[in-house]
């Protein structure tokens, strides 16, 4: 919806170096990735007014935020930005729910109370209301830091590498309740990680940052499955990534059976019910090709696929290849040898081999 | 939390029950009065039977007459001084600081004190302190600051006399107030000191051995007081007090030779 | 116990606090949050009435505020008394004293609010001053409390200045620590012990007070 979109369109080159320009929609996430030191964090503390770069120009919505060429300038505390530090940043004299009514501002008095209490149930904290974030665990924190993110009734919703100071187990649930969260809200939210699995799980739209240059921007898949990204195969290694529903299940093989939008997967047994939609990733190193549909392998999945690329990196010895198989398209890297053998080239028919184990699911936790 | 409020709360208290100690004397203070240190019990007691008779009250600063006069010529509000020489006052009168010259209200004496163990042996020759001087016995030997208290420049000049200066001087310490030096030469931190007769009568008799200098020995120590510009109806009783009988006698008590 | 000299020295210490407090959380805070050009020298120019000689400072009050020169005249023409030797002159002399213990405390309490404390406030809506008064004041407040104790304490101890600037003038400028001073010269070494055991009493209940005030911002800090 155009009326909540945010558009970003920054540009500084010193001290700290930005060009960037993107836009999110409501509803969707925007990830922003890279290694430390790009400038993440520098992006969302401009969208919220807490760094001012040389020329900038934010929108949320039809409210212009900064507009440098125009002289405009909307400082934080005008702004209906909800912001979850890394370090979750809460006030330590107020208890969860003071640190939540703070954020309450512009709600009557009488009903900041009740209001804070059902943000907290709505982050799942209803009994810790009047501990200090002293008592609280770091997940418990980084609940209210959202809660107090939402009290705000946010236009635009960022999060600086949230998970970064939590353990494994409480980050899936946490990332589960976020993308819960904001299908229900339906404004643009911006995330800031260095951690690639935040990425895959949460993200519609990915914004790679090298140094403060934007070196790629789009919509998850199809970032994912471009064979030219060199700094992406460095930082995280190269893989297609793409929805799939459950089809059936397969207990007795302890395989799922899962159809995407180029056929059929099979994958190891998960605890997912028929009919979810779940994420796959396929690492492109796992994939191999074949010109011809091979026989008395162990690998349960050879999908039939025509090249749409092939990439090669000077001084890199692997190439990627690129393949369509229905409409989406697959990552294999393979070496040079590989591609005079079988002749690889734009419209090679081939087959994608893809060992089970192999495919990344990415399901809600149970 | 609750500590932090239990303390502000206690200040504030704190600060409250000081609100009530106003009015500040300002208004009904008392004239000062700035006078020289060895007047220290000769003055009040002066002062005491003036409040008796005359139902008055003033309060008595006392101080070396140099750090007074600086004081005076600094704006200080006295309205009446009353030094321990005549240099300074004639100072004061010159700059136009008083309403005249002033009046010489007592002379005194200086007397060498030797505390209680003090292996010091007082005459009024000072043969016992050359004595001690020469068997190298002086620790530390106490006088007035020459350059702000007469009483110090009067000390020097004794010492100067018997021809025992050079050798003193660097074992003297001297005090800022004639009786500072008398503190310094009771508390067992020197041997004994030169200091004014009318303090040891006032309070060290007890405390050690004295024997009074013959006035031959420095120049007279004239103590001339002065009104200042601002004195008001009772300084100036008061000044006329102090030439009077009861004054005098008291003056006689402590030490004091008075004018006639 | 000289009680009038006692009133002396509570009024120099409360007054000095009242005078310097608003000013030094403002001017502490500015220290903590903003960087500036020449921000070096001004930090070096606080911390310098602690080395400073307390006679140094009386040697300049006197010089440019007596009677002899001309700010000290001008004072003179409205207030119908000179600045030195009044309680006026007294605290003014404090208050300059006294800056590095006021402004000292004050913005390391405030430097101890971590950045993006302040960046969330923002961000909650709150408007500056509301930023100010609800967040940072309260967390900083061990801070100022520190710089009120100490402020308050060191006033008391007071000696030099306060024998120069201020003249022993009973009820007016003389204070306990000089009320000391004078009871000594007059032999009268009961009262002198009994006020300098009050002193001594209050200079440690000081350290104890600020003793627990910094453990509190360690704690809370952790």
């Amino acid at each position: 919806m155009a009326d909540r979109r945010l558009s970003v369109s920054l540009r500084q080159p010193a001290p700290i170096p930005l060009e960037v320009d993107f836009t999110c929609d409501a509803g969707d996430v925007l990830a922003i990735f890279g290694p430390s030191g790009s400038g993440k964090t520098t992006i969302l503390r401009t969208i919220a007014g807490l760094y001012k770069p040389e020329h900038a120009r934010v929108r949320a919505g039809d409210e212009t935020w900064s507009d440098t060429g125009g002289r405009v300038f909307a400082p934080p505390h005008r702004r209906a930005v909800g912001f979850v530090f890394q370090e979750y940043a809460l006030f330590p004299h107020l208890s969860a729910a003071g640190n939540v009514i703070t954020a309450l501002g512009h709600r009557p008095r009488s009903e900041r109370r009740a209001r804070a209490r059902d943000l907290l149930s709505l982050v799942h904290l209803p009994d810790q209301q009047d501990r200090r974030p002293q008592e609280l665990s770091g997940g418990e924190r980084q609940r209210v830091a959202l809660a107090r993110a939402l009290a705000r009734e946010p236009a635009v919703l960022l999060l600086d590498e949230p998970f970064a100071a939590v353990d494994r187990g409480v980050r899936r649930r946490l990332q589960d309740e976020i993308d819960e969260l904001r299908r229900t809200l339906d404004i643009p939210l911006v995330l800031v990680t260095h951690d690639f699995e935040d990425v895959i799980r949460l993200a519609t739209h990915l914004l790679l940052l090298d140094r403060g240059r934007a070196v790629a921007c789009g919509a998850l898949p199809e970032l994912m499955s471009r064979p030219d990204l060199p700094w992406l195969r460095e930082a995280v290694g190269l893989g297609s990534v793409f929805d799939a529903v459950v089809a059936r299940k397969h207990p007795e093989r302890g395989l799922v059976e899962l159809t995407f939008d180029g056929g059929v997967l099979l994958a190891p047994e998960r605890a997912v019910a028929t009919g979810t939609t779940v994420r796959v990733r396929i690492p492109a190193r796992e994939v191999i090709l074949a010109a011809s549909e091979p026989a008395g392998l162990s690998l349960h999945n050879a999908l039939p696929g025509t090249v749409s690329a092939v990439h090669a990196d000077p001084g890199v010895d692997n190439v990627i290849v690129q393949m369509a198989v229905g409409r989406v398209r697959l990552l294999a890297e393979v070496t040079r040898d590989a591609i005079e053998r079988l002749r690889i080239g734009v419209g090679t028919p081939l087959h994608a081999l893809i060992k089970s184990v192999s495919i990344d699911l990415i399901t809600r936790s149970a | 939390m609750s500590r932090v409020r239990s303390i502000a709360a206690a200040l504030l208290t704190a600060f409250c029950l000081l609100l009530t100690t106003i009015p500040r004397v300002a208004a009904q203070r008392s004239p000062a009065i700035a006078a020289a240190a060895n007047l220290n019990f000769a003055l009040r007691e002066i002062a005491d039977q003036f409040a008796r008779t005359e139902r008055q009250r003033v309060e008595l600063v006392f101080g070396a007459s140099g750090t007074l006069t600086r004081q005076i010529q600094d704006g200080a509000p006295f309205e009446m001084f009353l030094a321990a020489d005549e240099e300074f006052p004639n100072q004061l009168s010159k700059a136009g600081l008083t309403r005249d010259a002033g009046a010489v209200y007592a002379v005194g004496r200086v007397a060498l004190f030797a505390p209680r163990g003090s292996p010091l042996q007082v005459d009024d020759r000072l043969d016992g302190l050359a004595r001690l001087m020469r068997d190298g016995g002086v620790t530390r030997f106490a006088i007035a600051n020459p350059e702000i208290a007469p009483y110090g420049r009067a000390a020097e000049a004794v010492l100067r006399k018997h021809g025992l200066w050079d050798g003193i001087r660097p074992r003297l310490v001297l005090g800022d107030t004639i009786a500072q030096a008398a503190q310094f030469a009771t508390t067992g931190n020197a041997v004994g000191g030169l200091v004014a007769y009318s303090l040891v009568l006032g309070e060290l008799e007890e405390r050690g051995t004295y024997a009074v200098i013959p006035t031959a020995d420095h120049p007279p120590l004239r103590q001339r007081m002065v009104l200042l510009k601002k004195a008001g109806a009772v300084v100036e009783r008061f000044y006329r007090y102090v030439q009077e009988q009861d004054a005098r006698a008291i003056l006689q008590k402590h030490g004091f030779a008075v004018p006639q | 116990m000289d009680w009038d000299a006692l009133r002396v020295s509570l009024w120099l210490g409360a007054g000095t606090i009242a005078l310097l407090l608003p000013w030094g959380i403002w001017f502490g805070r500015l220290l903590a949050v903003r960087e500036f050009r020449g921000k070096l020298l001004v930090e070096a120019l606080v911390t310098v009435p602690l080395v400073l000689p307390p006679t140094v400072l009386g040697f300049y009050l006197l010089v440019s505020f007596g009677v002899r020169s001309p700010l000290g005249q001008a004072f003179q023409a409205v207030a119908g008394q000179p600045l030195p030797f009044s309680f006026e002159g007294l605290l003014l002399a404090s208050a300059i004293a006294n800056i590095p213990f006021v402004v000292q405390p004050i913005q390391r309490g405030f430097e101890a609010i971590p950045l993006d404390v302040r960046d969330a406030a923002a961000c909650c809506g709150l408007t500056p001053w509301q930023r100010f008064v609800r967040i940072e004041a309260p967390l900083a407040w061990p801070g100022i409390l520190t710089a009120a104790i100490l402020t308050f304490a060191h006033t008391l101890g007071e000696f030099g200045v306060v024998l120069m600037v201020g003249g022993n003038l009973p009820g007016e400028t003389r204070t306990l620590s000089v009320a000391i001073y004078d009871r000594m010269q007059a032999f009268d070494d009961r009262s002198a012990g009994v006020m300098a055991a009050a002193l001594l009493a209050i200079a440690v209940a000081t350290l104890m007070a600020t003793t627990t005030l910094s453990r509190r911002v360690s704690r809370r800090r952790g």
